[in-house]
């Protein structure tokens, strides 16, 4: 680590991006001047700092063109969400909407991880520029701002494709559309720019203000999980819900395959084919068991059922986090579900968090396969996704990211509990944040939020949050002695 | 009727397992169940199972020989239902010590020493059985299955099987011997010292008072730490020491971090007692004798300290996961998996940084194969998939998402009760839950003992196809 080009570079990427999120902040200032809610100057101060900063970054090092140690994309990802999630405070201080940094940092790491939970108790009561910027947090982060900036890359020079595997260190890399890194991240922002826009039509069809359809879409097709409203999504209209549903299990789709679909390329479809099966069977399935639960347990008729049931189903295993009902009244299993679906999470290469619907394939499988060769020692029977087998390597990267992935959960819930938060609350916050679903259980649940919490509570929330968001192995390793120390 | 097939069922099974085992085991049962079970048992001694899989085996005796045991509670009317009578079983042979009889001197003293005898068997059964059964299977599978069933591969303390059997069980029987002396030396009735001794030695924990262990003295209760303790380490190492071959002790790293665990996690619990502002000679005592029935599933509980500081809950869940030592009569994940995970964990790091470095994870100065390591890793998975749908299966009966994680964990674990589950403001009670939620307690209990895959291994279909 003792290479100062390396170094350098990083910064100058760090420029690039916070360029490009003062720009985003700048855009606030439409609504601040549309509803005059007198924070015009406060966002372009904000913006204006954030620019610069940015830009100096950039021009002091705009020479440094590569990074070229491997241990240095993975610190760059670290760094850049840090960073990312210190300038979004900005605007939270700057306007007043808080006066504790721990809330701001809080608010601010929630939205560009798109975790979706958040501190203020009554988010109609905050100016419009900051609604619009806590949205935008979600939209850019959602995606993920390294596939934004890779989409620009073939000028930084970055190693691409390490930075890619830093960021999603899945184990879907066999799903490229494309050889080429850069293609493939044009195709996915191609696909996420439209659907943004579609959704954004289609909800201002059914009759919402352009207002609310522009920062619901924003939230919803990045599974971040953000409102407007203090009740979530709750008070729109029933086609609105389902609409935004609809945003939802798209966003829980992976977008290399979404690009697929439209562009009417069936025949690659095969090359996902298992796991969006399997993402659409839990859905189904889950939504079930949700709505007959519903139903049959807590008697809601038919109608509410099946809407509160699929639009909540949806809203967790996607971790979006958007609120149709006060889900922490619903019956005890029917949450539990809830939560398990979080982990569960959407589509590896989705906006969603949690574990990824093909890691739980791969595990649920390489579990089977170790029963079979006790029963049958000598078979050879390899682990098979979408009728090929998976190599061991793969394999060992998915059950080490789930056991990390435990111990991080149970890690949350303990430190929250050290910080005073009783123990429901505690898994449910744990497993809100880690997986990016963002409203927890109890208080912090449905449509509460985290504002009662201590500010080691929040702290050890954001933390989650940036594990989550990072799939842990990309923070823990920077914990390494070797990774310091050759 | 029923009662008529499985008792001797039950019968010829024991006497499968070895003649020493099979007769002590009958004869304390006899003396303790009374003159009907002896009846039935007698009658039927002449029916032999024949050679069949092992894992049917397995999975066989350990579900039918609990309901087989739940009879003498049913006989004597200590428990008046099925459900109550099968749980109390269960708990006792998987040596979980989960009780649903609330007032254990209520009940005739023959049932309590019942209670105990199931646990004692349980805890060696686990060890003895599975050694006993792999006498059937050809070499390859042996070495397969001793090193799934253990964790990792582990010596065996002697090249023929039923030597290592023997050696086996003979320690155990004389550390129980041992701690009997030693609790009558303490001053405890003859009964009660023979209910505790086969309780801790087996790890069950099932207790003679409703108070838990709260009645008895200091002494005892330091003594039955003692041995808590040992229980949760490795029999076989146990052997080695009790010949003196210290370097077994030395080479065995499982020891030493088992050791450490204990001690770390006794002192940080104490001094969290203690800041919490209880006495600190009885934090320290109080620290020692919880966490040595936490570590090694044992499961006793005395006066938990007016104020329970947080961090005890903490340590203790975490505790209740990782278990003991691999080879003990305790449960948990066992500490030589968790070492293993841990040491591939950190290769693996290194090896996102460095792509072309070779590792491997080395235990004892062996290294283990990446086969065992994805084995392991299987088994984890399972485990946590196993505490995860039985969370919800309780949450389905009626209980808490918390509750319902620590009750699930800590039968999974067999470790039973804990003052854990109480400290969560849930009834430690378990003669309160619903039938439902106690069937589902018993099958994790059984899924633990059985460390998973014997019990997954006949219900999948793919066994059947076999057989065929």
């Amino acid at each position: 680590m003792r290479n100062a080009s390396d170094w350098k570079a990083l910064l100058r990427f760090l420029g690039v991006i916070l360029m490009a999120e003062g720009g985003l902040m700048g855009l606030c200032v439409v609504p601040a001047i549309h509803f005059a809610d007198g924070t015009l100057w406060h966002i372009v101060a904000c913006s204006a700092a954030t620019l610069s900063v940015g830009g100096g970054l950039y021009y002091a090092f705009r020479n440094e063109l590569e990074i070229k140690d491997r241990r240095m994309s993975y610190l760059l990802v670290t760094v850049l969400w840090l960073t990312l999630s210190a300038f979004a405070t900005l605007p939270f201080l700057a306007t007043g909407s808080t006066r504790s940094l721990t809330a701001a940092w809080f608010e601010a790491m929630s939205g560009v991880t798109s975790c979706g939970a958040t501190v203020f108790a009554d988010v109609a009561s905050l100016p419009a520029s900051v609604l619009l910027w806590r949205s935008m947090t979600q939209w850019f982060g959602g995606f993920g701002v390294v596939l934004l900036v890779l989409a620009l890359t073939p000028r930084l020079g970055i190693n691409k494709y390490s930075l890619y595997t830093a960021e999603a260190s899945g184990a879907d890399n066999t799903g490229k559309t494309s050889v080429r890194t850069t293609v493939t991240v044009r195709r996915t922002l191609a696909v996420y720019l439209s659907l943004t826009v579609v959704f954004i039509i289609l909800l201002m069809l059914s009759g919402m203000q352009m207002w609310d359809a522009v920062n619901l879409t924003f939230t919803n097709i990045s599974s971040g999980g953000f409102s407007v409203n203090s009740d979530s999504i709750a008070s729109l209209t029933h086609t609105q819900q389902y609409l935004l549903a609809g945003a939802m299990l798209l966003s829980g789709v992976n977008f290399t395959l979404l690009f697929m679909l439209v562009t009417l390329r069936w025949r690659q479809i095969r090359h996902k084919v298992d796991q969006l099966t399997f993402y659409l069977i839990i859905c189904a399935l889950a939504s079930a068991f949700v709505v007959l639960a519903l139903h049959y347990h807590s008697g809601y008729c038919w109608s509410d059922a099946l809407r509160l049931g699929t639009v909540q189903t949806l809203s967790a295993l996607t971790t979006t986090g958007s609120v149709v009902g006060d889900y922490t009244q619903w019956w005890t299993p029917v949450v539990f579900l809830l939560l398990m679906l979080g982990i569960c999470g959407g589509m590896a290469g989705s906006t969603s968090g949690g574990l990824k619907v093909m890691r739980v394939l791969i595990l649920w499988r390489n579990a089977r396969g170790i029963l079979r060769k006790r029963l049958h020692p000598n078979a050879v029977d390899p682990v098979r996704l979408n009728g090929r087998p998976v190599s061991g390597h793969i394999i060992n990267n998915v059950l080490v990211i789930f056991m990390v992935f435990g111990a991080t959960l149970m890690f949350g819930v303990m430190m929250l509990m050290l910080s005073g938060v009783n123990a429901t609350e505690a898994i449910g916050a744990s497993v809100g944040c880690l997986t990016g679903y963002g409203p927890g259980l109890g208080a912090s649940g449905g449509f509460g939020c985290y504002a009662h919490f201590t500010a080691s509570a929040l702290w050890v929330c954001s933390l989650l949050m940036l594990l989550g968001r990072l799939e842990c192995m990309t923070v823990i390793i920077l914990f390494l002695h070797r990774f310091w120390h050759r | 009727m029923a009662a008529a097939m499985v008792a001797p069922l039950a019968a010829s099974l024991y006497y499968r397992d070895g003649a020493q085992y099979a007769l002590l085991l009958a004869a304390v049962s006899m003396a303790a169940v009374g003159l009907l079970l002896r009846n039935l048992v007698g009658r039927h001694a002449t029916y032999e199972l024949h050679e069949r899989e092992s894992f049917w085996l397995t999975s066989m005796v350990w579900i039918l020989v609990p309901l087989g045991g739940a009879l003498p509670y049913l006989f004597t009317g200590s428990l008046g239902s099925f459900t109550d009578a099968a749980f109390e079983s269960y708990s006792g042979f998987t040596t979980t010590g989960a009780s649903v009889i609330p007032d254990p001197t209520a009940i005739p003293q023959g049932i309590l020493l019942w209670r105990a005898i199931t646990q004692w068997m349980g805890g060696l059964g686990l060890i003895l059985f599975v050694v006993a059964i792999l006498k059937r299977l050809n070499r390859g599978a042996l070495q397969l299955y001793s090193a799934e069933f253990s964790g990792t591969q582990q010596r065996k303390l002697h090249p023929h099987i039923s030597t290592s059997v023997s050696r086996m069980w003979r320690i155990y029987a004389l550390i129980t011997g041992v701690l009997i002396v030693l609790l009558i030396a303490a001053g405890n009735g003859v009964l009660d010292s023979v209910c505790l001794a086969l309780s801790t030695v087996s790890t069950g924990g099932f207790m003679t008072t409703p108070l838990g262990m709260s009645g008895y003295s200091h002494l005892t209760l330091a003594i039955l730490t003692l041995f808590m303790f040992l229980s949760g380490v490795n029999v076989a190492l146990l052997y080695n020491l009790f010949t003196l071959r210290w370097r077994q002790l030395r080479a065995t790293h499982e020891f030493w971090v088992y050791a450490a665990v204990f001690l770390l996690a006794a002192g940080s619990c104490a001094i969290a007692f203690g800041m919490a502002g209880n006495p600190w000679d009885y934090s320290l005592a109080y620290s020692l004798f919880h966490i040595a029935s936490t570590i090694s599933t044992c499961g006793f509980y005395t006066d938990p300290p007016a104020a329970w500081p947080l961090w005890a809950s903490v340590a203790t869940f975490l505790l209740i996961l990782s278990g003991a030592m691999a080879g003990s009569t305790g449960g948990g994940l066992k500490l030589r998996r968790l070492m293993t995970l841990f040491l591939y964990l950190r290769n693996y790091l290194t090896r996102m940084l460095h792509p072309h470095v070779v590792f491997s994870v080395k235990i004892d100065h062996k290294v283990v194969a990446g086969e065992y390591v994805n084995k392991i890793f299987g088994f984890v998975f399972l485990y946590i998939c196993f505490i995860i749908g039985g969370a919800f299966v309780l949450t389905l009966s009626g209980s808490g998402i918390a509750d319902a994680f620590c009750m699930a964990a800590a039968n999974m674990s067999n470790l039973g009760p804990s003052p854990l589950i109480n400290s969560l403001g849930a009834s430690l009670d378990y003669a309160l839950l619903p039938d439902a939620a106690k069937w589902t307690l018993m099958a994790l209990m059984l899924a633990g003992r059985l460390e998973i895959f014997a019990l997954l291994a006949i219900v999948s279909p793919s066994y059947w196809r076999l057989r065929r």
